[in-house]
């Protein structure tokens, strides 16, 4: 950073980087971003489940069961469900009765002692950083949110957490406690959102040193946005929704919207190679990035300039994107932003089966048209989807129009192979307007219809409202996981298909009789597609749900990896695919990635991919 | 064999008022792998030319040879015209109600293990199925279309030769019933096989209909089974190494019968012998066919075999996955490991193989008309045929009797032209005089047998049809019965080894593949040890029991003709460096026919069908060469190597034929 300027931060220390640019451009000063989540995250979020401590599904039993989500954050919150009951019944043969309720918080002295010795407790305080040594704060920051991290919250405790939980608030402050770690050999876990489905943030379950949990959470400052190069530079604790929410405050956005964005932090995505919705627009995280500063043992990663593109050796960007806090910590990022859009529509379209959606997916792909968002759900999701239509009244539009299609052109369509298309536009109201003009004649000439912009849009809405449903899923008995992959166009139909059927597979041999498996295409690339699964099933009497889940999950991915799809798009290797990592690198990048290691972090003092 | 797991199909319809009704029942057939999108014959056709792989082979053609691609897609439609197959629901239900007609008038049974096909029917639906029948006659075809029918199981497409193709109407009415035809592998026109395969490709990962294919090539001429063909089948399991089906699963079958419909057909064509043209018009010969009595036929249906399990791991972990998938083959190493699977098969189907009281009359026949004996009374027959069905289901026979005499007689019946009562209630053979007369020397295979040879071992070739469905259970124990009479007081490793190369000698005549043969081996010792038939010693030696004296007989009698064979081609091939298969048929046969008129050789050492499968165990242990010759297949000869091969097997070639002069003369004096 070339700023040399300090200036007094929200905290009682100084804030180490900032910004001034003496041109007459428009340049826009630190904001301290007032979080939407406490610095206790408990007290706003779930400590054994997803999101906000007030949204959850609540079965009421009454008469007739009713099934809502409850508070008033999200667009379906407090309306009910006619459908749910019925598909879980259905498809799981759950009955939504006497539900397995997660254990209370535990009392303080339940959590494993942390092993941080006197010596080292003094050195820490030294530095002035906020810390805990909570038995609940340092389990908030053991897990991220795979079945098993929500599993052991609700039914036990993990075998190993951080020892001590700190809170640097500047780049500054994160290079005292890597020295201090350094000096006194000390292991750090990088924590951020804390939404990693990779088993990333878990402890190592033999790391006998004393671990410090780094939450970067109260580094989370816009330092300065450059309205001439439409750059704005960020502290990578800040997250998702507090980036956007001060952004458009400023008319712009970064348009970086994983499904999790609510709760994801800057820092997080880069560390693992985040992938946004609307990437079609704005790009993943790796081509938003423009700058990024990494503090490691050996001193500060980063590059002297803030160009648009640079032809110099190996781009040690991609040391620091997907390095899933192994190489260093990621303190501040230089993203891209861009104005508001002016104009956004929704849209969704019908096809007769999935073939036929794969195959507009592609014809779209290959016309470089994508508009911001077009994601394509399987038959069963389509179905799954429907649960979440709170009345009949609503359930009625996509019905109706389809019955109408079905009278007028489309004979050949089956409800039950059916398969229906999202999309989300953004532009000026000229552009949306072409660019919906071509999909849907592409579509068209596949055998789509146009269902409808609501269709569209619940489609969209509901993308966060999903993430709730695997807590109410585990109280009846049912665990359920999703996982993902990319893969070439000319395999993707064949992958899904035989993903599908190496799970039913799987079952059979477990003898587990009612479990989902569905699919659905949500990003489109020149060269191949993101296919993301979702894989749920009835436990019933099988005695390690969560052993069992992983072991079919594993299995599926030995299907993906065979069918030609990669070890993971964007939610990264973590602990769960080191697996695949060796095949999918090949052994000389295993050794590439061993010697950063030890270049970077000699004395593994932060987690190691493999 | 539990007779319960088997019902007649045959049964319902002898009630029946009118089979019309059966005929057009409501078909709610079950289909092999469900597609998004319905497959039909044309668009699978379709499909074929328009597959990026063929159209850029079609491209490179054009260029290459100045052809217009127009002309090349053309000659494209007209292969798949002669390839592909059709759909016809009226054809089907019509040929549905003219086999059972005359399957009831020619059937005693038709015999299904019905519990099976409901587990099948039931995973069915996810991939493709691909049912595998033993190959032993034309009716095996419509045998199979005939069961699909019955329980509702959708026709399967069938891979047919091009010899159906020709047939007047057969052709077509086997295309609409599902046959898709492929031409001999000889042939290699590569814009046909280029056209076939992607065909098979299509078919395996776009059709949903269960496919169906002989695994070992062509009909089985001596009724035992034959070592498998591995081209169709790379073809079907390419989809899958290449990932795109889920997997595929093979439904082995064993199809036998009580009497095979070609049994005297086969019989001249083992000898090398066109069949004599009959008198009568083929018109009215297949008339004739009505009149007979074939018996009962067993179809037993395997478990179903899921071949991504079958190859495990090594699916999940042997591609990279560049490139496009169009452009991808199979690997060498994938190639290599399709053989155990259809050997695998094979085994299912040998195993399943139902023997009938038949052939274990003709296996005791056989034995009793090699040696000097008197012929057997009809008592001591019947307590043979006892004693020996309760040692085969020792060896694991399935075994179809009900009550031993109806079934004995039954038997007669059925085969009454091959076996027969004498007038002093004694089992003889049935010896017609065979004329030669109207046969055209030029189509034969061998040496030029004589009227006076050819009548003399028409019968025991007919009878060998009939033993060899038994041979797969008993020819473990016959080859370490035939060494250790040989090396008594051997140890069980120095048997192995002996036994190792016979097994590997026989290997096309008694199906098996290398990893079975130590198994096997272990288990024939087990099962005849604790059998009596042969013994351990307090030193680790095995020796032959004394008390089992006439079981020994007959395991060795059943397996003489294929020693005598092998053994006379060794001794033809020492003398060559280079020679024509033609004429090393001839010469064999020649000198197997000299041989006979001296001393009692079995006239199924004259078999071609063993002849060429020495020669080809030969090339497998590159003890011989097959090489393009000027008049077909020739062979170059290692004659070291085929002198060892041979010395090593002359012990086993018994003495005891020299003492069959005699009955010989006899056999020869009644004819
Ligand atoms: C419901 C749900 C939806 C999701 N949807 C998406 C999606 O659409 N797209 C997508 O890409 N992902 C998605 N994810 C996965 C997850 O949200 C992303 O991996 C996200 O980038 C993780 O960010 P985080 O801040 O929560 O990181 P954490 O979970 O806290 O950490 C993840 C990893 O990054 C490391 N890390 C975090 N911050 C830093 C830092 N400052 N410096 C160095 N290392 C660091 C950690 O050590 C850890 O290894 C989803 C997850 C959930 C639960």
């Amino acid at each position: 950073m070339i700023n040399e300027e300090k200036e007094n931060s929200a905290g009682n220390i100084e804030n180490g980087s900032s910004k001034l640019n003496q041109d007459n451009k428009k340049f826009q000063e630190t904001i301290n971003v007032k979080s939407v989540v406490p610095k206790y995250r408990q007290e706003l979020l779930k400590w054994n489940g997803w999101g906000y401590k007030d949204c959850r599904f609540e079965v009421n039993a009454g008469d007739v069961t009713s099934i809502s989500l409850t508070g008033n954050r999200y667009p379906i919150a407090g309306k009910n469900l006619p459908h749910f009951e019925g598909w879980v019944k259905n498809t799981f043969n759950v009955d939504l009765v006497n539900p397995t309720l997660s254990q209370a918080l535990p009392e303080e002295d339940k959590y494993p002692k942390t092993l941080l010795i006197a010596e080292e407790l003094v050195r820490i305080v030294r530095l002035n950083i906020p810390y805990s040594l909570r038995g609940v704060d340092r389990m908030l920051r053991a897990h991220g949110q795979t079945l098993h991290d929500i599993f052991t919250l609700r039914n036990g405790m993990f075998e190993r957490i951080p020892d001590i939980v700190l809170w640097p608030t500047c780049h500054e402050e994160v290079e005292k406690i890597v020295e201090l770690a350094n000096e006194l050999n000390i292991a750090i876990l990088v924590f951020g959102g804390g939404t990693a489905v990779s088993g990333a943030v878990e402890c190592p379950v033999n790391e006998r040193r004393t671990i410090i949990s780094l939450d970067t959470s109260q580094m989370n400052k816009i330092l300065w946005v450059d309205e001439a190069n439409l750059v704005a530079c960020i502290e990578s604790g800040i997250i998702g929704q507090d980036l956007e929410r001060e952004l458009k405050a400023l008319g712009y956005t970064t348009g970086h919207e994983p499904d999790s964005y609510e709760f994801s932090s800057l820092g997080g995505w880069v560390a693992t190679r985040a992938s946004g919705m609307k990437k079609n627009i704005y790009g993943n995280i790796e081509d938003l990035l423009v700058h990024v500063k990494m503090v490691t043992s050996k001193g500060v990663l980063e590059k002297n300039c803030q160009v648009p593109r640079l032809s110099c050796g190996p781009d040690f960007n991609h040391i620091v994107l997907g390095s899933e806090g192994s190489l260093g910590v990621i303190t501040e990022v230089i993203l891209k932003i861009r104005p508001l859009p002016k104009c956004t529509r929704y849209g969704s379209i019908v096809f007769p089966n999935f073939e036929s959606g794969v195959q507009t997916m592609r014809q779209v792909a290959k016309w470089r048209c994508q508009p911001a968002s077009i994601r394509l759900m399987d038959n069963e999701q389509f179905k799954f989807g429907m649960i979440l239509k709170p009345d009949a009244g609503l359930i009625g539009s996509l019905i109706d129009i389809l019955k109408k299609l079905y009278l007028t052109k489309i004979k050949g369509f089956e409800f039950d192979k059916l398969c229906v298309m999202t999309l989300l536009f953004e532009g000026d109201e000229k552009q949306v307007k072409e660019q919906e003009k071509r999909v849907y004649d592409i579509a068209g000439e596949f055998g789509g219809f146009p269902a409808g912009e609501t269709n569209g849009e619940r489609g969209y809405m509901l993308t966060f409202v999903i993430a709730y449903l695997r807590d109410i899923a585990l109280e009846y008995r049912i665990v359920a996981e999703s996982f993902e992959t990319s893969v070439p166009w000319d395999r993707a139909i064949s992958l899904c298909a035989n993903v599908k059927q190496r799970i039913a597979q799987e079952c059979r041999d477990l003898s587990i009789r009612h479990f989902l498996i569905s699919c659905r295409v949500t990003q489109t690339y020149d060269a191949g597609c993101v296919i993301y699964f979702y894989f749920a099933f009835n436990h019933g009497d099988v005695s390690d749900p969560v052993a069992t889940h992983h072991q079919i999950e594993s299995r599926a991915r030995d299907e993906i990896i065979a069918c030609g799809g990669s070890i993971s798009h964007h939610h990264g290797v973590g602990k769960l695919r080191t697996k695949w990592y060796p095949q999918t690198v090949s052994e000389v990048g295993v050794s590439l990635y061993n010697a950063t290691k030890n270049e970077l972090d000699p004395k593994i003092y932060l987690r190691r991919i493999i | 064999m539990n007779l319960n797991d088997y019902e007649d199909i045959l049964e319902p319809r002898r009630f029946d008022l009118s089979h019309f009704f059966w005929c057009s029942k409501k078909l709610n057939s079950v289909i092999a792998y469900k597609q998004n999108i319905k497959p039909t014959p044309s668009l699978l056709k379709e499909a074929v030319l328009n597959d990026p792989k063929i159209q850029k082979f079609l491209e490179e053609i054009s260029r290459e040879k100045r052809i217009p691609k127009d002309f090349l897609d053309a000659q494209v439609r007209l292969i798949l015209d002669e390839i592909g197959y059709q759909k016809n629901l009226k054809i089907i239900r019509l040929l549905g109600l003219v086999l059972v007609k005359i399957c009831l008038k020619v059937c005693e049974g038709i015999f299904v293990n019905h519990n099976s096909i409901s587990h099948i029917k039931s995973v069915m639906g996810s991939c493709p199925v691909i049912f595998v029948p033993s190959h032993r006659s034309y009716a095996d075809f419509i045998l199979m279309s005939l069961i699909c029918f019955t329980y509702d199981i959708e026709i399967p497409a069938i891979a047919a030769g091009m010899d159906f193709h020709g047939m007047w109407a057969m052709g077509s009415i086997l295309r609409d019933t599902g046959a898709f035809f492929m031409r001999r592998s000889y042939n290699n026109d590569t814009l046909y096989w280029t056209t076939f395969k992607q065909y098979v490709y299509q078919l395996v990962t776009k059709g949903d209909l269960p496919i169906e294919f002989f695994i070992e090539g062509t009909r089985s001429r001596s009724n035992k089974s034959m070592m498998p063909k591995y081209g169709l089948l790379n073809m079907i399991l390419k989809p899958l190494f290449l990932r795109q089906v889920p997997d595929i699963i093979f439904v082995p079958i064993n199809i036998s019968y009580e009497k095979i419909m070609e049994e005297k057909l086969f019989s001249f064509e083992l000898l090398g012998v066109p069949k004599p043209k009959e008198s009568t018009s083929a018109f009215f010969k297949s008339l004739s066919i009505i009149k007979e009595n074939y018996g009962s036929i067993h179809m037993t249906f395997g478990k179903p075999l899921c071949s991504k399990q079958f190859f495990g791991e090594y699916l999940d972990t042997s591609r990279r996955s560049t490139g496009p998938i169009h452009e991808q083959e199979l690997t060498e190493r994938d190639k290599s490991m399709i053989p155990s699977l259809s050997h695998e098969i094979i085994y299912i189907q040998q195993k399943m193989t139902t023997l009938y009281v038949m052939n274990l009359i003709a296996l005791l026949t056989n034995h009793n008309l090699t040696k000097d004996e008197e012929l057997l009374s009809y008592d001591e027959l019947k307590e043979k045929i006892l004693w020996l069905k309760m040692i085969l289901e020792k060896f694991d026979a399935n075994i179809w009797s009900t009550d031993i005499d109806s079934d004995i007689k039954k038997a007669f019946e059925v085969h009454k032209n091959i076996i027969h009562l004498t007038g002093n209630r004694k089992i003889d053979i049935v010896k017609d005089h065979v004329n030669l007369a109207n046969i055209d020397i030029t189509k034969l295979k061998g040496y030029h047998l004589s009227e006076k040879v050819m009548t003399q071992s028409v019968p025991f070739v007919m009878l060998y049809i009939y033993i060899n469905p038994i041979l797969h259970c008993i020819v473990d124990a016959a080859l370490i019965v035939i060494i250790l009479k040989m090396y008594a007081n051997s140890t069980s490793d120095s048997i192995f080894q002996r036994y190792h190369f016979l097994r590997n000698l026989f290997l096309y005549d008694f199906v098996t593949y290398y990893t079975r043969i130590p198994l096997d081996f272990q288990k024939a010792v087990n099962i005849c040890t604790n059998f009596k038939l042969i013994q351990i010693n307090s030193d680790g030696k095995y020796n032959l029991c004394e008390n089992q004296q006439n079981l020994v007989e007959i395991f060795i009698s059943s397996i003489e003709p294929f020693l005598y064979s092998y053994f006379t081609t060794l001794q033809i091939l020492e003398t060559y460096n280079r020679c024509d298969e033609k004429r090393i048929l001839v010469e064999v046969q020649e000198k197997i026919v000299f041989e006979m008129e001296h001393k009692f050789i079995h006239p199924y050492s004259l078999n071609l069908d063993s002849i060429a499968h020495c020669l080809s165990s030969l090339v497998l242990s590159a003890s011989i060469k097959r090489v393009r010759g000027d008049n077909g297949v020739a062979y170059e000869i290692d004659r070291t190597k085929v002198s060892m091969v041979k010395n090593t097997l002359e012990p086993y070639i018994l003495k005891p034929h020299l003492g069959k002069t005699i009955h010989n003369n006899v056999l020869r004096n009644k004819l």
